[in-house]
């Protein structure tokens, strides 16, 4: 390399260590710049062992190395799974009570006229820690030990997109970055081969579809990348017919020597950002590939896993889907192979969880889903010592109504209808004290009444457990220092080991 | 304390942030305001004479000097000026977003004239391509797609109309302030014309949100803060959408301010308007002239056939007519429900059944008969008072649905021997729409025969036996209605008849009259008998009935009246105002002090023409020479897409948090000339790109790299990755399959089925242009909000859910496999692996051949002749793959993809230079504006 190029380059690699939480060489194409740079010799070895490109450093020290955020789209009923409301049962088709506030409005049903709800679910508690859990999930319930129930969850939005973008982006509006990008902006990638920000989905989709895995104004480098339940799991990733991999690795050869002429003409260092890229894309054909190769896992993992798991004949179900069922417990097992090759953040979405009506005939449903599949992923991470280090996070965009929503059918109501005052989600693993449930609330279920989590808290909360101070990590967009958290933010002690 | 929490955030933070933004947004605090104190863009543009420099040699234009002088002082050479390959394809894709023709290059670098480089750029300017490349950086800004966003994200069929106003204003060179004043307030312009409306569409790009249980008026709100946003962002360089609002040092600006500014958007309402132009409208007027004519001379041929011919086939026909049917109605012998209600039969032998309940229930009706051939069965649905709406149906609109009817026969002595017959030809006098009176034989549980809406009435269906049917002797007949659908839509009243009458007439035969009058002889007809058998033969007499197949599909023919059928998105002012009230604590349904339309005082004062500022006032007053921002920000941001940043790096930011610009003096004398040039856009791109600066050499200066790492000095021309649209159209045009034309609406080339199925429910449905339109410039790709095509994405095209002034260039492994293997680029590399085969033809020598058409590739992907060292790596990768492909036929059958040559060797020599121009199409410089 000629003198002045290395010095170049040496500049810019000096600038990349200048702005260390900056972005201009991060994430994917950092890590594969800093091996590149590091054959080159102009990056000790010390450098790229640190940790350079590749991970970064916390603010603090971290619980939580990789996060799996199960996103039940439509929002799940919390009284249906983890909020029994046994008062709620006895007021069943009363009006609201005195005491509620009912100058607030819902998307579909009218506070005054409309009746409550009770729920025909049965709740017992389970682990030693006795935690209560619907009947509708017989799996998960016996992980009660792992897990921490948040039943006093609210929000500031009440319709499907704006509440999911409030979830997964920290305020219901388009623009911010969600969560998983702003968690590998923080930390890097661990993976050497693969995205450190992944989503899969199952079934059909939802409200905010793209959207809520968006890299806001933060480099696309931390946009979520889509693994496909079909076909080539990465869009594009396949080599087309007739292009072996061997003549792929000449054209990637001849590109880089073509690339490379043209950067010692030219000197820009995007070119050697530009090479690094193809070289990683190159790796994630190879790595890919054998993520989704199931060979090496037993029979009775897939069975465990449900991963071959048949539909019901029955078609008439919400958001139905010929394969929803397979390709749910097939997410959760790759959600682990990919924790196990240092994939940081991974989405996991199933939608169509909005139970306007024929709530207990569809929950039944949705449930018999995602149940087995996630507990068996909460114990296999457990049995592979990965849940310490491991985030798993169940939740909705906002809670359902005590009241009832639907159809009327011989004077009952099968439905309700959004909620945003109270809502229950569950976190296991990755710092999180398991076995217990935070925050209480009223007696249907109305409002928190006990340790309100509001979703910026909880956004903080993740942060926390990641090493990463909310209020620190920020970047600078239209002149203002934007966070996760927006302007609130405060981290649930309660839910930390 | 949770109630009032969900209740203050639902929208209080868009206002407080948009309130303290325009606080923080420097244009705050009134000392600000006074003499020297006054923040550099609220000062008055003062546009200085270029100072003088060194080297006056180097000057072409006072932008030089400008940037010369700042390099001289710091003893700084400007860098050399590119080549003129270089110049060629940087002009080229800057100005109109294509690559240059490989004969562009002989003449334009072999050009003697001086102004050679002037002349390219007049000519490029004058493209209609021109409003193509820049169109799309005004989508952006204004964030245009094709649909609604949100959940149900449905589609705007025409949302192009307003793009292609756009392309059309920036090709005919629109002044600046015209372009403003027509899309900020087309519909008040005195003399407002359908393209001052249609460029209103402007407003019409915010999003909207249909999904079930929205509040309207709360996302009209929304809809009003982003166009409130958006007009402060793109003209003003006021962000507004953002927030941290806690972090803000400056005291607050009234509530009340915002929303004066908010008002003048307030006010609109959104309404799709005609936008034909009037040359469509005048060929329309000609096209219809002709059609009618044509169409009366086939109307005269109908007449003539009526009055000659027609009465006489009439009376022919009512000599060998069918006679209707004698229908004789059957007793039951049993009657039976499934679910236990009761039937009972009448003196008319209508069957009625006492009981009104929601269960689906399927009736058993047994029935003795001695005719020995049955044609036909009917039945007759019948109204009654006792029946919800009347019956015939006990659902409360009186409906039913009649999900299968089935009928089986069995000789009298012998039940077990029953057989069900097949039942042919179903018809009804009346059936819903989704109702068809086939559904009752078809055996769908989930379809069946219904008659809403038109409840009250007698109605039936007629089914045909198979043809030959015999019952010798006595019959056992049992019938079975089924319902299976939906609750209570259980027939209430039915009757059943059969005929041996032969082949019984129709449906449309059996309106009452008709069938009167056919049994008449043809003196005792009435008059309305007569008309109505006549009105029946024309639907029966061949010769009738080609007539008025011709004549309806001429008039099918006819040309559409664009008036009516080309319709754009557009607002207009009605004359009762909104009234915009303070939300108090931002929920917008608790309302505070009414306020009128305004702009804040740290802004420039605005003089409205009547008592009331409108829109129109606005837009005046945002291109008045009082206010200082806007040519600034206008300047920058053209200036911006030219070096990659702008002089002013916060383009959109022009207040104290972001930065100040880089060379002041050249951009105060940038936005003086351009209002002096009267807004003349193509003037401003001409004086840039024929500048000196613009005309560096990209070559990194090592030397500088410490002291001016991000080029702030212009001591060199920045090298761009291309927008993503552009990389497509890059791919497409050397490849020659781009299809280059301008305008119309949005087409969807091809993407992966999954992509569309992450939209919600299943709902986006993408079905993909055929032909020319499925190789369509990327700015065309169809933009669904919740879905985008993901390569745009992939290349940091916008989202579209907020303006957007400055595109992220990131560099990712997801764009290396996109250019790899997306099957558009694929197409492409075959595309281009031919063309070049084809157009450098193989001659005696290899050698030659080989370097021919490596030279040939290069010119075409990059405007320039390969190097030494690049056509050995080239050749010898050619050469590896040829090696590998001559043993591999399959290899080479896929990579041609069933176009293959003359033989074996000459299609696996293809498929090498297929791999060879899958290579270029992935270099770096390809996709980069040198």
């Amino acid at each position: 390399m000629k003198p002045a190029l290395r010095n170049l380059l040496q500049q810019h690699v000096d600038s990349t260590r200048r702005d260390f939480l900056t972005t201009t060489a991060s994430g994917l194409g950092a890590l594969a710049l800093g091996s590149m740079l590091q054959r080159d010799g102009l990056l000790a070895e010390s450098d790229a062992a640190s940790g350079l490109f590749g991970p970064r450093a916390p603010h603090f020290a971290a619980r939580a190395k990789s996060c799996i955020f199960i996103f039940l789209a439509g929002a799940p009923s919390q009284m249906d799974l983890f909020d029994p409301k046994p008062m709620l049962n006895d007021l069943h088709g009363q009006p609201l009570p005195e005491s509620i506030d009912k100058n607030i409005r819902f998307a579909f049903i009218n506070a005054e006229s409309a009746r409550l709800k009770g729920s025909p679910r049965k709740f017992s508690r389970h682990g030693q820690c006795g935690t209560e859990f619907s009947d509708l999930l017989p799996g998960i319930s016996t992980c009660a030990d792992d897990i921490a129930v948040v039943r006093s969850m609210h929000t500031e939005e009440f319709n499907h997109h704006p509440a999911q973008l409030m979830m997964n982006c920290g305020v219901g509006r388009f623009g911010r970055p969600s969560v998983g990008s702003w968690v590998t902006y923080g930390l890097g990638s661990e993976a050497n081969d693969l995205p450190s920000y992944v989503v899969l989905s199952a079934g059909v989709g939802s409200s905010g579809a793209t959207s809520n895995w968006t890299n806001g104004f933060l480099p696309s480098i931390y946009r979520g990348v889509m693994f496909r339940s079909q076909g080539e799991p990465v869009l594009n990733l396949t080599n087309p017919r007739g292009f072996t991999r061997q003549m792929q690795r000449q054209g990637l050869d001849a590109l880089n020597a073509l690339n490379r002429v043209h950067y010692q003409e030219v000197g820009d260092s995007e070119i050697a950002d530009r090479i690094a890229s193809y070289e990683l894309a190159f790796r994630m054909q190879m790595a890919a590939p054998d993520l989704i190769d199931f060979t090496g896992e037993s029979q009775r993992t897939l069975d465990a896993y449900g991963v071959e798991r048949s539909e019901p004949r029955n078609n008439l179900f919400r958001g139905y889907d010929p394969d929803a069922h397979a390709t749910f417990g097939r997410n959760c097992l790759l959600a682990r192979r990919m924790v196990e090759r240092g994939v940081r953040f991974i989405n996991l979405y199933h939608a169509s969880w909005d139970h306007h009506d024929a709530l207990d005939k569809d929950l039944v449903y949705n449930c018999s889903i995602v149940d087995q599949p996630i507990a068996t992923l909460l114990k296999d991470l457990k049995q592979r010592g990965l849940l310490d280090t491991t985030l798993v996070i169940f939740a909705g965009e906002f809670g359902r109504t005590p009241l009832a929503d639907g159809h009327e059918n011989k004077g009952q109501y099968p439905g309700r209808d959004h909620h945003p005052l109270a809502f229950s989600l569950w976190m296991a693993g990755g710092g999180i004290q398991g076995g217990q449930v935070v925050g209480k609330t009223d007696e249907i279920g109305w409002a928190p009444v006990e340790d309100p989590v509001h979703i910026n808290d909880f956004h903080a909360t993740l942060l926390h457990l990641f090493g990463l101070d909310h209020l620190k990590l920020s970047k600078r967009f239209g002149g203002f220092d934007i966070r996760l958290t927006n302007v609130g933010g405060k981290v649930v002690n309660k839910l930390l080991v | 304390m949770q109630y009032k929490r969900f209740q203050t955030n639902t929208l209080w933070w868009i206002f407080v942030v948009a309130i303290v933004c325009l606080v923080s947004t420097p244009l705050a605090s009134e000392p600000l305001r006074r003499g020297r104190d006054v923040h550099w863009s609220l000062q008055p543009i003062e546009a200085g004479s270029p100072p003088s420099v060194e080297d006056t040699s180097w000057v072409r234009n006072d932008i030089d000097a400008f940037v010369l002088s700042r390099l001289e002082a710091r003893n700084v050479r400007p860098s050399p000026p590119a080549s003129r390959n270089t110049l060629l394809r940087r002009l080229s894709l800057d100005l109109i977003g294509l690559p240059t023709l490989p004969e562009e290059l002989d003449s334009f670098t072999g050009d003697p004239h001086h102004d050679a480089h002037e002349r390219l750029v007049d000519r490029l300017l004058a493209s209609p391509h021109h409003g193509e490349r820049w169109g799309r950086y005004w989508l952006d800004m204004a964030h245009y797609a094709d649909t609604n966003g949100y959940t149900s994200d449905e589609v705007r069929p025409n949302a192009w109309r307003w793009r292609e106003w756009v392309i059309g204003a920036l090709n005919k060179n629109v002044p600046f302030d015209k372009f403003t004043l027509q899309q900020l307030a087309g519909d008040l312009l005195p003399g407002s014309t359908i393209d001052d409306r249609v460029a209103t569409g402007f407003y019409r790009n915010t999003l909207r949100n249909n999904e079930g249980g929205i509040d309207p008026e709360h996302d009209r709100v929304k809809r009003t803060v982003d166009r409130t946003n958006t007009v402060a962002q793109v003209w003003l360089g006021i962000t507004m959408g953002c927030c941290q609002c806690h972090a803000h040092k400056y005291d607050p600006i009234t509530q009340e301010e915002y929303f004066s500014f908010y008002s003048f958007f307030n006010t609109l309402n959104e309404i799709d308007t005609e936008a034909a132009g009037p040359h469509q409208v005048e060929a329309y007027v000609r096209h219809k002239a002709t059609h009618d004519a044509e169409h009366e001379k086939i109307l005269a041929s109908i007449r003539d056939y009526e009055e000659k011919e027609l009465q006489d086939n009439l009376r022919a026909w009512d000599a060998t007519r069918p006679r209707p049917a004698h229908w004789q109605p059957l007793r039951a012998q049993r009657l039976s429900s499934k679910v236990g209600k009761e039937l009972s039969q009448g003196e008319d032998l209508s069957v009625f059944v006492t009981r009104v309940d929601g269960r689906l229930d399927t009736y058993v009706f047994v029935a003795e008969t001695d005719l020995e051939e049955i044609t036909a069965i009917r039945l007759e649905v019948l109204p009654d008072d006792r029946l919800p709406s009347k019956g015939p149906g006990q659902a409360g609109n009186g409906n039913f649905v009649l999900t299968d009817f089935r009928v089986f026969a069995a000789p009298a002595d012998d039940e077990a021997g029953r057989r069900r017959l097949t039942l042919e030809n179903p018809s009804a006098d009346f059936s819903s729409k989704t109702g068809a009176v086939s559904q009752s034989v078809d055996g769908d549980p989930f379809a069946g025969w219904e008659i809403h809406p038109r409840a009250g009435k007698r109605h039936f269906a007629i089914y045909e036996t198979e043809r030959g049917l015999q019952l010798p002797g006595r019959t056992l007949l049992t019938f079975e209605l089924q319902h299976g659908l939906r609750d209570y839509h259980n027939i209430g009243k039915f009757r059943i008849s059969v005929t041996s009458t032969s082949r019984p007439p129709g449906s449309k035969l059996v309106e009452v009259g008709i069938v009167d009058a056919l049994g008449k002889s043809p003196e005792t007809r009435s008059e309305e008998e007569r008309v109505a058998l006549l009105d029946y033969f024309r639907t029966v007499d061949p010769r009738s009935v080609d007539l008025a197949r011709a004549r309806d599909r001429h008039a099918a023919a006819a040309p559409h009246d664009p008036r009516r059928s080309v319709r754009a998105r557009a607002v207009v002012e009605p004359p009762e105002a909104r009234e915009t009230r303070v939300h108090l604590r931002g929920d917008f349904r608790r309302k505070g002090e009414v306020v009128s339309a305004g702009v804040p005082v740290v802004l420039p004062e605005l003089t409205p023409r009547g008592p009331r500022p409108d829109r129109l006032d606005l837009a005046r007053w945002i291109l008045s020479r009082q206010n200082p921002l806007t040519a600034r920000v206008i300047v920058n941001r053209v200036w911006q897409q030219y070096f990659g940043r702008g002089l002013v790096v916060s383009e959109s930011d022009f207040g104290t948090q972001g930065e100040p610009p880089s060379h002041p003096e050249l951009l105060d004398w940038l936005a003086e000339w351009f209002r002096e040039s009267e807004w003349n856009l193509k003037a401003l791109h001409r004086l840039i790109v024929t500048s000196a600066t613009y005309r560096q050499s990209s070559v990194a200066r090592p030397e500088l790299a410490d002291r001016d790492p991000y080029n702030t000095w212009l001591a060199r021309q920045n090298r761009l990755r291309v927008e993503a649209e552009i990389i497509r159209d890059l791919a497409l045009a050397s490849s020659g399959l781009l299809h280059l034309r301008v305008g119309g609406p949005s087409v969807r080339p091809p993407q992966p089925a999954d992509v569309a199925r992450l939209g919600f429910n299943d709902d986006v449905k993408w079905q993909t242009s055929t032909g020319v339109d499925r190789h369509r410039r990327g700015l065309y790709t169809f933009f669904q909000r919740t879905v985008p095509y993901p390569m745009l994405l992939t290349f940091d095209a916008p989202d579209s859910n907020n303006a957007c002034t400055l595109r992220d260039r990131s560099n990712t492994p997801l764009q290396a496999l996109t250019l790899w293997n997306d099957p558009v680029f694929l197409e492409a590399a075959r595309a281009l692996g031919r063309r070049i085969v084809h157009e450098v033809p193989a001659g005696d020598e290899r050698e030659q051949t080989i370097t021919g058409r490596l030279r040939h590739i290069f010119r075409v992907c990059l405007s320039r002749d390969p190097s030494v060292q690049e056509v050995a790596i080239a050749r010898s990768f050619f050469e590896a793959q040829l090696t590998r492909l001559e043993d591999a036929p399959e290899s080479v059958a896929q990579i041609v993809e069933g176009v293959p040559l003359r033989d074996s060797a000459e299609d696996a020599e293809l498929a090498a230079w297929i791999t060879v121009a899958r290579t270029l199409i992935n270099m770096d410089e390809f996709i980069t504006r040198e």
